[in-house]
């Protein structure tokens, strides 16, 4: 389904902060706890048009990530700028899950040819494809940026509402993790969740300090989920080419400060990534980077 | 090395109270610095005969001194020289001896009184022997009533050697010169009218080639310093672990540094290699790696005998030898091995030391004339108190005592040494065969 | 008029004629105080005394430091200007990771054959005890925009900008900077992934000290080591090591692999300090200082790895990089006479044979017909290698280059027939460098 198909369609002046979208979805979140089950997505699209970034959030995005200091726009990046689109979609009144708690299970993006600094982008965000998980309900928020009118970036991003059910029946396998060879390490300081927010604007207050963790039922800050995926496509580093698909699912939380084992190496399709904890060898995410041909 | 003592009794109020209790009252000695005139005022050269004016015209036409047959009231000589080749009798003696007498209150500090006699023979007649041995004690006394830094030495001529034959002329111009600053009392016997003397007095060694043992430091460092100075190219060779060391020096002189320990087998063929090939030749060889190991003969150990007599003789036998075979040390060659005092007079606790170095005086006697057909020559330098690292590990007071033993009351520095070792390496000093020359001040010990 | 054409220039030899280190001593030992410059500076040093080249002007000097602080952005020719060389003799800084001191060696040597250059000094030097310490980024940034700010407001907002955390200051570390595991770490992974044994590497250690021990007593390094700050051996070298000894040891590397933990301190490399020169020229300039030339330097082959994602290990890229060097100049492993292989940890030797006599890895990552070949150990690092020495990074190819020159030109004085020596250093980022040798 393509954010087109909406029925509506909701223009925004700009890109919506993200702290302004929590404060109002944390309202809403309590009144949503209170319903009984969700019902259905809101037929909406949310638009905003001529989207600019500037070179110094770009650099400072770079720099956080390991990604090359090219006037190219790395892919997680692009999500950065286009996602509060879609959670501004995500506060509306009508839109069936709570924001607050919601858990980002996987992100898909599709890189379809490079965006650079200086384009004018268009971002639309649509919610797709609610449906029951074990834990919960889990829905798709799909983000879409183009270029004039032609497609460059798709992101689809699957969150999870624990404890809301919907009916139906969640087909899941759980697959059992075996941690592979490493190819290396992330070192991830205690404030490394404030530093992508600075540059992500994703304040949530379980990346932000233990204290701020601990309220939300942490034992201490949390990477962010997008944190971990990006710095494995940034460790992909150029075989992923200009066009790719970049998919990751995110099992465990990793907790600040905190080490993360690594494997990003080549795979029969592109590449294959994983991040586990050495310990105990649990995964906190898994993925793939596969060039498009 | 410093020596405080030295030092205060010249300066200042100390000065002075060291005079008033009549304390030692030893002098800075003037040493030799390129471009320094080789005396500083008139020589007063005495003597009667033909071989005595000859010195005398030589003195003054090619080294162009002020020269005084006779002394002239009221000048003061920097050097008094002794022409007695041609005595024949002690009657003779005074006339001269006397005339110098008078002159010594008024010399200057650091003057020179050199006598130039014949060597005292068997087949002398009697007086004559008397006489030329006359000259022997005389200058030894003399040399001891010097003050100010003063010295006395003498060049004794075997038979039928002129009186300007090369190492007369070599000899007197070293004893007259500051480079024998802490030479005294000491008489140099010349065997022969063999040797050249130097295109350039102020680099004799020009286009010789020089190895140096134990050139890392101390005496070593300078006798590569002053061969060096004095127009040498120099191989600068000590064990690797004083490799640090030795690089510095290497690098001040311009030379070469070959680490290398000197009682290996093949030492000799190692240190010929490299002067051949890094330099096309080797004429000068200084041994003066040497090392102590002091202990009452009681109490001595095998090793401790058998290390010091390894370094100190048997390593420069074993390089001579490989040296005289080699066939590529024939051009005027020269050994200058370092003895020493304790060699002579010996020294309690140094038996093992003496031995090696009473070595070195036989050895030099006995090589010598194995170079001779080459126009070459092994001589021997025997240093007595040098202010080093090694005389710094001296008790002080036992230090001090040693200082003031001697006629200049004072240690000699490193250079004293080197001065020395480059006059015999010196192609002037082709007559000098087998000989031993003291740096010592005129130590009261021994011969 | 005609205008004249540039001449193509004629390729020469480029000989190695000598070389001077200084011992190298464990971290924090003997040079704890002496810096990168005060090392290299001695290493040239010694190579000017043994050569007697006091006052020459060289056509050029190239070293290198890995660990280097900001002041030394132009170290050698600091080291040059404080040296015995002339102060005319230019110079410049090369930095190849652990490759650094072969790659001055290579580079120079090719401006040697192309008749740039008649005379080279080629070097490296590593300080661990003096490495340099850096402020935070942050820190960095912070302190930066101070600079540059104009107002008070400016001042205030740059200073506000420093958090407590960003004063702690920043100490060097040897991890890969893309992977974050330490040189070990990469190894353990290489290590087991060939199953190569604890035994097999102290069998390697024990040889490279007990060589390095030999060659020391029989005074084969009096002419290419020469002592600094008291140190006169490597401080590294335990010629009482046995195999015993070595096996007692705890690993250091590869703990948290599901393999055998097998590298101890004693089959890896100490963090070390050093230095070390080579002195190379052509035939003319070496005839004209009364040289010896040991050997020349016939061809040099670096490589590089994936190690990034995993296709190879970190420290493989000479396994690439020789095969591709020896099919170039027509050579096989059998016709090599010498091989150094630089001991990073003794497992990296390991894994690079294993490699070699692996028909698979032959097949599929050469493209060869079988396996690569095998060397001869008696011909392996024949006066010991890295594990004896220790390992000053950017120090170890002059290190090697200088002792296989000599024992090259030793056995072609005895023989009289050609000797040929292959020499190989892996580097940090997946690098390698590699070279032939031949006997002058």
């Amino acid at each position: 389904m393509t954010p087109g198909g909406a029925t509506t369609t909701v223009l925004l002046p700009e890109v919506p902060s993200l702290g302004g979208l929590y404060a109002r979805g944390a309202g809403l979140s309590l009144a949503r706890r209170m319903r009984p089950g969700p019902s259905a997505l809101p037929d909406v699209e949310y638009v905003v048009r001529g989207v600019q970034s500037s070179s110094e959030h770009l650099t400072d995005y770079q720099h956080l990530l390991g990604e090359s200091g090219s006037d190219e726009l790395p892919a997680g990046f692009v999500h950065v700028l286009a996602f509060p689109v879609a959670t501004a979609l995500m506060v509306r009144s009508d839109f069936p899950l709570p924001l607050v708690g919601l858990v980002h299970l996987a992100n898909r993006v599709t890189q379809l040819r490079p965006l650079r600094l200086g384009d004018v982008l268009d971002v639309r965000a649509t919610a797709t494809d609610l449906r029951p998980h074990r834990s919960g309900t889990q829905v798709d928020l799909v983000t879409e940026v183009s270029v004039d009118g032609s497609v460059a970036w798709r992101g689809v991003s699957t969150y999870l509402a624990r404890g809301v059910f919907l009916a139906g029946t969640v087909t899941e396998p759980s697959e059992t993790f075996v941690p592979p060879t490493p190819t290396g390490r992330w070192k991830l300081d205690g404030d490394v969740g404030r530093r992508y927010a600075a540059v992500s604007g994703d304040r949530n207050p379980i990346h932000l300090s233990a204290l701020s963790a601990k309220a939300l039922g942490f034992p201490r800050a949390i990477a962010h989920g997008m944190y971990t995926a990006s710095r494995a496509l940034a460790d992909v580093g150029a075989g992923r080419g200009d066009a790719f698909e970049w998919a990751a699912e995110f099992v465990k939380p990793v907790l600040l400060p905190g080490t993360v084992t690594v494997r990003i190496a080549r795979s029969s399709e592109g590449f294959a990534f994983a991040g586990w904890d050495a310990r105990s060898g649990k995964p906190h995410l898994t993925g793939s980077v596969t060039p498009l041909r | 090395m410093s020596d405080t003592y030295l030092n205060l009794v010249n300066t200042g109020f100390t000065k002075k109270v060291a005079k008033q209790l009549g304390l030692p009252q030893p002098a800075p000695l003037r040493r030799y610095e390129p471009g320094q005139p080789l005396l500083q005022g008139a020589v007063l050269v005495l003597g009667r005969g033909s071989e005595s004016d000859a010195l005398a015209g030589y003195l003054s036409a090619d080294w162009d001194l002020d020269v005084h047959r006779h002394a002239t009231p009221g000048t003061r000589y920097s050097a008094v020289v002794l022409a007695l080749t041609e005595l024949t009798h002690p009657d003779q003696l005074a006339e001269p001896v006397l005339a110098a007498g008078a002159v010594l209150k008024s010399l200057p500090k650091g003057a020179r009184v050199v006598t130039v006699s014949r060597a005292s023979r068997a087949d002398d007649a009697p007086a004559v022997a008397a006489a030329r041995q006359g000259v022997d004690g005389l200058l030894r006394s003399l040399a001891k009533e010097l003050r100010g830094g003063s010295t006395g030495n003498g060049v004794v001529l075997a038979a039928d050697v002129p009186v300007t034959a090369p190492s007369v002329v070599g000899a007197l111009r070293f004893f007259l010169s500051t480079k024998s600053a802490f030479v005294d009392g000491q008489l140099l016997a010349v065997d022969s009218a063999a040797g050249t003397l130097p295109e350039d007095w102020s680099a004799p060694l020009a286009g010789r080639v020089a190895v140096v043992t134990g050139a890392a430091r101390g005496i070593g460092a300078s006798i590569a310093d002053t061969l060096a100075r004095d127009g040498a190219t120099v191989v600068a060779v000590d064990i690797p672990a004083a490799g640090e060391q030795l690089v510095t020096v290497a690098n001040r002189v311009h030379g070469t540094a070959l680490q290398l320990d000197v009682t290996a087998d093949d030492a000799g063929a190692r240190i010929l290699e490299h002067a051949l090939q890094r330099h096309g030749r080797l004429d000068i060889v200084v041994h003066n790696a040497g090392i102590t190991r002091d202990k009452l003969l009681a109490n001595m150990a095998p090793d401790t005998w058998d290390s010091v007599l390894a370094v100190n003789i048997a390593s420069q036998l074993r390089i001579n030898e490989a040296l005289l075979t080699s066939g590529d040390f024939t051009d005027a060659p020269r050994i200058v091995s370092l003895a020493s005092t304790s060699g002579i007079a010996g020294n309690r606790g140094q038996t093992n030391y003496a031995a090696s170095k009473g070595g070195v005086i036989g050895m030099v006697r006995a090589t010598a004339p194995l170079l001779e057909a080459f126009g070459g020559t092994a001589n021997a330098v025997a240093p007595g108190f040098i202010e080093t690292e090694m005389t710094a590990r001296i008790p002080a007071v036992t230090r001090q005592v040693a200082r003031r033993l001697n006629s200049l009351q004072q240690g000699g520095q490193p250079v004293d040494v080197a001065e020395t070792v480059a006059f015999l390496a010196s192609p002037a000093a082709g007559g000098v065969v087998g000989r031993v020359l003291r740096v010592c001040g005129q130590n009261l010990v021994g011969q | 008029m005609a205008r004249p054409t540039t001449p193509t220039p004629e390729v020469r030899r480029a000989y190695v004629l000598g070389g001077n280190r200084i011992p190298f001593a464990r971290a924090g030992g003997p040079y704890v105080r002496a810096s990168n410059q005060d090392m290299l500076t001695a290493a040239i040093d010694g190579l000017v005394a043994r050569y007697g080249l006091q006052g020459e002007r060289i056509g050029e000097v190239a070293a290198g430091a890995v660990l280097k602080h900001s002041k030394d952005f132009n170290l050698t020719r600091e080291a040059v200007l404080g040296s015995a060389l002339s102060a005319e003799t230019p110079a410049y800084d090369v930095q190849q990771a652990c490759a650094t001191g072969l790659e001055t060696v290579v580079s120079l040597s090719n401006k040697i054959r192309l008749g740039q250059l008649e005379s080279a000094i080629a070097g490296g030097v590593d300080s661990t005890s003096d490495a340099p310490i850096a402020v935070s980024n942050r820190l960095r940034r912070a302190l930066l925009d101070l600079s540059r700010a104009k107002t008070v407001g400016q001042k205030l907002a740059a200073v506000s900008k420093i958090r407590p955390k960003d004063l702690a200051p920043v100490a060097p570390n040897t991890g890969e900077p893309r992977t974050h595991l330490s040189m070990g770490e990469h190894q353990a992974l290489t290590t087991a992934q060939w199953e190569i044994t604890q035994a097999a590497q102290d069998e390697i250690a024990l040889a490279s000290h007990q060589r390095l021990a030999a060659a020391y007593d029989s005074g084969f390094f009096d002419d290419l080591v020469t002592p600094f700050r008291g140190l006169t051996r490597d401080a590294n070298l335990r010629a009482d090591s046995s195999l015993e000894k070595l096996a007692k040891l705890k690993p250091a590397f590869g703990l948290g692999l599901d393999t055998p933990a097998t590298m101890t301190a004693g089959n890896s490399t100490p963090l070390s300090d050093g230095a070390s020169t080579v002195l190379l020229g052509s035939a003319d300039w070496a005839a004209a200082h009364d040289l010896v030339p040991l050997a020349s330097v016939v061809d040099a082959e670096a490589g590089a790895v994936d190690f990034v994602h995993g296709d190879d290990g970190l420290l493989m890229a000479p396994a690439f990089a020789v095969p591709r060097l020896l099919a170039r100049n027509g050579l096989t492993l059998a016709d090599v006479d010498l091989v150094e292989i630089h001991e990073a940890f003794a497992a990296t030797v390991l894994t690079t044979l294993a490699a070699w006599e692996s028909e698979e890895f032959g097949r599929t990552r050469l493209g060869l017909d079988g396996a690569f070949g095998t060397v001869d150990r008696a011909r392996l690092n024949v006066h010991g290698s890295s594990l004896a020495a220790g390992h000053p990074f950017a120090a170890t190819g002059g290190r090697i280059i200088a002792t296989v020159s000599k024992e090259l030109h030793r056995r072609k004085e005895a023989t009289g027939a050609p000797v040929r020596a292959l020499v190989s250093v892996c580097a940090a980022g997946g690098l390698g460098l590699t070279a032939i040798l031949e006997a002058a």
